[in-house]
Parts: C-alpha cells; structure tokens; sequence
C-alpha cells in the first residue's frame, strides 16, 4: 500500500489529512477503530505503514560514547583570535555551538567578530560565513588581523577570499539565506567536497532583525525568533560549524543597570553568553562569561583591542 | 500447578516485611541533592522551572549520573541505581563533555572513599595537579556512559515521532539486561512559541485534530502516561520561564523566604506560582512534583572568584525551607 492512498483512506475515515496529524493521534484508539470498519485489515496495516514511516523520520538514540566519540572527531575548538578569551573558553568557540556575544554599543562585538572570522579564515583553513545587518563589515579590518609574516599579500588574498560576507536587513532574508546555505551544505557532504569547510557563521547583529519583529501580545515575533534560533543550531551541529551571534544590550529601568535584549525566551537559545564592557578611559576590553554549558559562570577576562597587526602571537 | 501447590499459594500471602521488600526492590528511589527533601518514584513527573541559567541542566546530569552508575563495582560502593537515562534534549544544548567530566569525578570519589585507608597514604605524596592521573575504572566508565540515552529534537513534530516509536526503539537497549530508571526532557516548554503560532495558523475548523498547542501538549502527556504504563520510570523535565519575572514582590519574597519563618508569605505563595505560568492544563495535571529555581546572589567560596549561587523551592510538595547552592567542577555543592 502506497502512502498517498494510505493518506486517502484515513482522511476518509479518521479524517487524518496530512502525515503530521497521524502523530497527534492515538494508536490504540485508531487501531480499535480500524476494527469496526468494513476494510479493517487494510487499515490497520495502513497504521503500521504510517508508523514505519514516523520510525524513519526519527533521529537514532546516540548513547554518551557515541555523543563523546561525535564531540571529539567532529566538534573541534576555533581560536577567537585572542589569547586572554581563548584561555577563558578553554580553547575557543566550540563547533556545534552557538555563542552570543553581548554588549552595548561600541563595546567591541563586531572587532571580536571580525577578529574571530580572521583567524578562522587563517589558522584553521575553513571558510567563514559572515551574514552582516548593519553595514559594519570592514574588509579592511580584517585584513589588519591577519598576522602571518611571509608573503603578506598573497596571504591576505587566500584569507579574505574565504570569507564571504552577506548584507542582509531583515529576518526573512536571513531565513532564506540560511535555508540556502543548509542545502549548500547538504550537497556538499553528498558530493565530499572538503577542502575548505565552512566552520565559523557570524551573524553580527541577530538583535536587530528580531527587535523589529516582537513587540505587541502576538506570538508571531517570537514563534519567529525561536525558529531563526533553532534553526542556528541545527546548522551547528549537525554541520559542525561555530555560530557566533552578536545581541545589544537595554537598560531595565531601574537605577541605570543594563540587561541583554530579546529577553527571557532567547536566553534558552544560545550555548555560550558573554558579556562584553569597555572601559573608554584605557580600550581595556572586559569579556565575562554570563552562561556556559560546562563552565560556572561569572568568570572573567581583561583584553586589549589591537590597533594594527604589531601584537600578532 | 499442582492442586497441593496451587492450595499453598492461596493460603499463605507474603508477610508485610516481604511485601515491602518487594515493592521497595521494584521501584528503587532516587534521593539526590539538591533533590534529597522529597524521594522520587517510579510514576512521579517532576518538574524544574527557572530562568536560564539557574542549574536547571546540572541538576539532570547530577540525576542521570546517579541512575546510570552501579550500586556497586568490584567491592566499591557507587550508590547508583545501574539503569538507563533517555535524555530528551529539546534545547540541544546538552554538552556531553559536562556528563563526563562530572561521571569521571563520581567515579574518583567513591574509589577514593572506597578506599579510604590507601588514599589517605599516598595523599600526602599526591600534588594537586596529578589527581587527574589517578585512574578511574574505564570499563565501568564506558558501561555507564552507554546506559544514558540521548536525542535531540528541532520542533514539536519531532517530539511527538520519538515518543510515538520509543517503546519500540528502546527494546534493544532494554534487551541487554539494563531496564530504563528516569526519562528526561530539557527543557518542555522549548516550542511553546512555535506551537502557538502554527495553532493560530490553523484554520481548518473541521473535525480534524490540528497541530495546535494543546493538542501537541495533550497528545506528549498522553504518550507519557502510555509509555509509565509499561516501564516504571521517573519522570524529570525542566522549562525555561518564557516571561520577565514583573512582579515587584520578587525580591521581597526572596528575603523573607530566606528567614524560613514567614507562615504568612508561604500561604500566599500557594495561591500564585512565582512565575507566570505557559503550560497547558493537560501538562500541569500531569506533574506531581514542582520545583522553582531562581538565582539568588554571589556566593564568595574560600578565597577564589565568587560563583552564582541558585535557590531551590519545592512548590509542589510544598516545602518551607529552602536551598541554597553553587555549581563548581566537582558538581552542586549545597552551602545553606
């Protein structure tokens, strides 16, 4: 029995429409159903051909060993191109996660991107895709990070062509985009194409496509916000890719204390936080971790913004 | 059977010291902190609600660790129940590294109680740095690390499949002799949004059952209570609060729980949860036992930077006293 003329008969008799409103439904209940039916045999075996189908659909039960063998083979660790932050994240971003950087206005979010997506693009050989919402993307910038010594320009060639920046303004875009790079993806593990794998995507800044769109009592804004979130971490991990977001920060009201924005429901979607501060007296940069998925919060780190390329380690 | 046997078996019941035995062997109990007020059994749905971060996760891999180790192990005592975890991550935040790191240091700790004489010999010797040589049994490591069993799921349909065909899917498992102690669910309320908006897209007023929030919710509820039916198994899902906390009493009840001694305010609280609850009623009659975390200050530890300290609240049994807690390598550590 096919699965449309399965679809046709319960819609006939269970007025189960679409394969996904079989799920909602009880299977001993349709099964004692099926039974008063005058076609009862086909619609029970149509039940198990429906439930070989939800069995396929469904992802394995990975037991830890497997989860740990996947961590230490696929998820690696990507240097931010700081010393002080990779010591604080004990190695770097994580591929497979999704890390926020939070922080007021110039407080140095997009130069830790940019520096990021430098040094991934450098000392990692992998390709970085950088989706940029607010004309902040400085080539220039990036090119200042790259430190090796020799043959600088031919090096600043095969870094920058690695990088490839997006302009995009509002949150549709992005899911297209991203929707696009999945497929990108898919086809490339298809066809084995590996010699300069995507492992870092910069969204810088994921707070101005979704500020716009909540507000007001509706769940459209949010249902929207969760589903560009999932959406991150399923490119994460199942592409093995560092995903690093930038999100501002809004006063709460009360005396002068500043909080992170999009609020309580994005607070489940990233695996890292970090705050940055600047203190604009001497550029020292403060990074201190507000959420981890191994390590206690609170923890902190002083570091430099670098000028030029001259503090290159 | 025999008429004589078939005679014995009516007349002599077990006597209550059996019965208990029994009963109690069956369905072992789970009495960990920072969950050691109130033991969990087989049947129980327990529930852990707080803002992101408040320990929520630490807390499931504390009570999965405690699942999936042995009682014992070669003569050294673990304590565990020697069962499978299916960890449900809907976050997909779930970090196994975290899993292993703390498993590796159960492990370290009760060889080094085990062997308590020996250790408290060669501790002098021992610096700091090279505990992390002192080996742990990698084959009861890899045992246990197989019994915790884990998924991720993007969207509620997701969800709903794995549930649907996890009886099944768990059989194999099960066949090698290890019965399934605690399902987990990180965290229940990960998809409300999305529902909502997919139950409002739903304009079909037909008879059809669509893909609203409550039916999705009641349906979860309803595999569940299938799924208790054939396993004897804990029930532990934590939810994110999706909504600011706005009520201006919170700090207030804060400091006046932390006195213990408010009969007043606790009445109060009985009436109004803490937070502004998003689940549907089906999930609500579901759980029998609430938890409410929130963060309560930092926590100066001996000398080094200070951590974030968690409060911990039964709601449902509703208890008066209240937890205190902090999070470092070793795992929770309770300090009031």
């Amino acid at each position: 029995m096919g699965f449309q003329q399965v679809l046709f008969s319960f819609n006939l008799v269970f007025s189960i429409r679409f394969f996904e409103d079989f799920l909602l439904h009880d299977l001993y209940e349709l099964a004692a159903f099926a039974e008063r039916q005058a076609n009862a045999d086909r619609l029970k075996e149509g039940i198990t051909v429906m439930l070989s189908l939800v069995e396929v659909k469904c992802r394995p039960w990975l037991n830890g060993m497997e989860l740990l063998e996947d961590l230490q083979r696929n998820k690696h660790t990507l240097s931010s191109g700081d010393k002080g932050t990779d010591s604080l994240l004990q190695g770097g971003l994580r591929e497979g996660q999704l890390t926020e950087l939070v922080g007021p206005s110039s407080s140095g979010k997009t130069q830790f991107c940019m520096q990021a997506a430098a040094s991934v693009a450098e000392k990692q050989d992998g390709s970085v895709f950088y989706i940029d919402t607010g004309n902040s993307f400085s080539a220039r910038r990036i090119a200042q990070f790259i430190c090796g010594s020799s043959d600088a320009a031919a090096l600043r060639k095969r870094v920058l062509s690695r990088i490839s920046c997006h302009t995009v303004y509002d949150i549709y875009t992005v899911f297209d985009t991203l929707q696009g790079l999945e497929v990108a993806l898919k086809s490339q593990v298809k066809m084995n194409v590996n010699e300069c794998r995507l492992r870092l995507l910069v969204v810088d800044s994921v707070s101005s496509l979704i500020t716009p769109i909540l507000g007001g009592s509706g769940s459209q804004g949010r249902a929207l916000m969760v589903a560009l979130g999932y959406l991150l971490k399923k490119l994460a991990h199942e592409h093995n890719i560092a995903v690093l977001v930038t999100n501002h920060t809004v006063g709460t009201g009360e005396n002068g204390k500043t909080k992170p924005a999009l609020g309580e429901t994005w607070k489940s979607i990233p695996h890292v936080r970090l705050m940055l501060s600047r203190d604009h007296r001497n550029n020292n940069c403060t990074i201190s971790i507000l959420k981890h998925t191994s390590m206690p919060s609170g923890q902190t780190v002083r570091t430099m913004t670098r000028k030029d390329n001259q503090q290159c380690v | 059977m025999g008429e004589h046997e078939a005679r014995g078996w009516i007349r002599c019941d077990e006597t209550a010291k059996q019965m208990l035995s029994r009963v109690l062997g069956d369905r072992a109990f789970l009495l960990l902190p920072p969950l050691h007020r109130v033991p969990l059994r087989a049947g129980n749905v327990v529930e852990i609600t707080g803002s992101s971060p408040t320990a929520k996760t630490q807390i499931l891999i504390q009570a999965a660790i405690t699942c999936i180790l042995p009682k014992t192990w070669n003569g050294v005592h673990y304590g565990g129940l020697e069962k499978l975890v299916l960890f449900l991550d809907l976050d997909c935040r779930f970090d196994v590294l975290r899993l292993s790191d703390m498993l590796k240091h159960r492990l370290l700790e009760a060889y080094r109680i085990g062997n308590g004489a020996w250790w408290q010999l060669e501790e002098s010797n021992v610096k700091t740095q090279d505990k992390s040589k002192i080996v742990y049994d990698e084959e009861l490591y890899v045992s246990c690390m197989k019994r915790f069993l884990y998924l991720r799921c993007y969207d509620s349909l997701e969800l709903l499949s794995t549930l649907k065909t996890l009886h099944y899917r768990i059989r194999p498992q099960e066949a090698c002799g290890s019965q399934v102690g605690v399902l987990m669910i990180d965290s229940i309320g990960a998809f409300h949004w999305t529902d909502r908006l997919s139950s409002s897209l739903a304009l079909d007023k037909n008879n059809r059952k669509s893909l609203s929030l409550t039916n999705v919710v009641e349906t979860i509820v309803q595999e569940m209570k299938k799924l208790m039916q054939v396993h004897s198994l804990v029930v532990i899902a934590t939810k994110a609060t999706i909504y600011e906390e706005k009520y201006p009493t919170n700090e207030n009840n804060g400091k006046l729980s932390s006195n213990n001694a408010m009969p007043g305010n606790a009445s109060s609280k009985a009436q109004q949860p803490p937070f502004r609850e998003f689940m549907p009623s089906s999930w609500q009659a579901f759980v029998t036992h609430k938890i409410f975390m929130r963060k309560s200050g930092d926590y100066q530890s001996s000398g080094q930077q200070s951590l974030s300290a968690y409060s911990l609240e039964w709601l449902q049994p509703q208890l008066s006293s209240i937890d205190r807690f902090i999070v470092d390598d070793s795992g929770i550590v309770i300090v009031s």
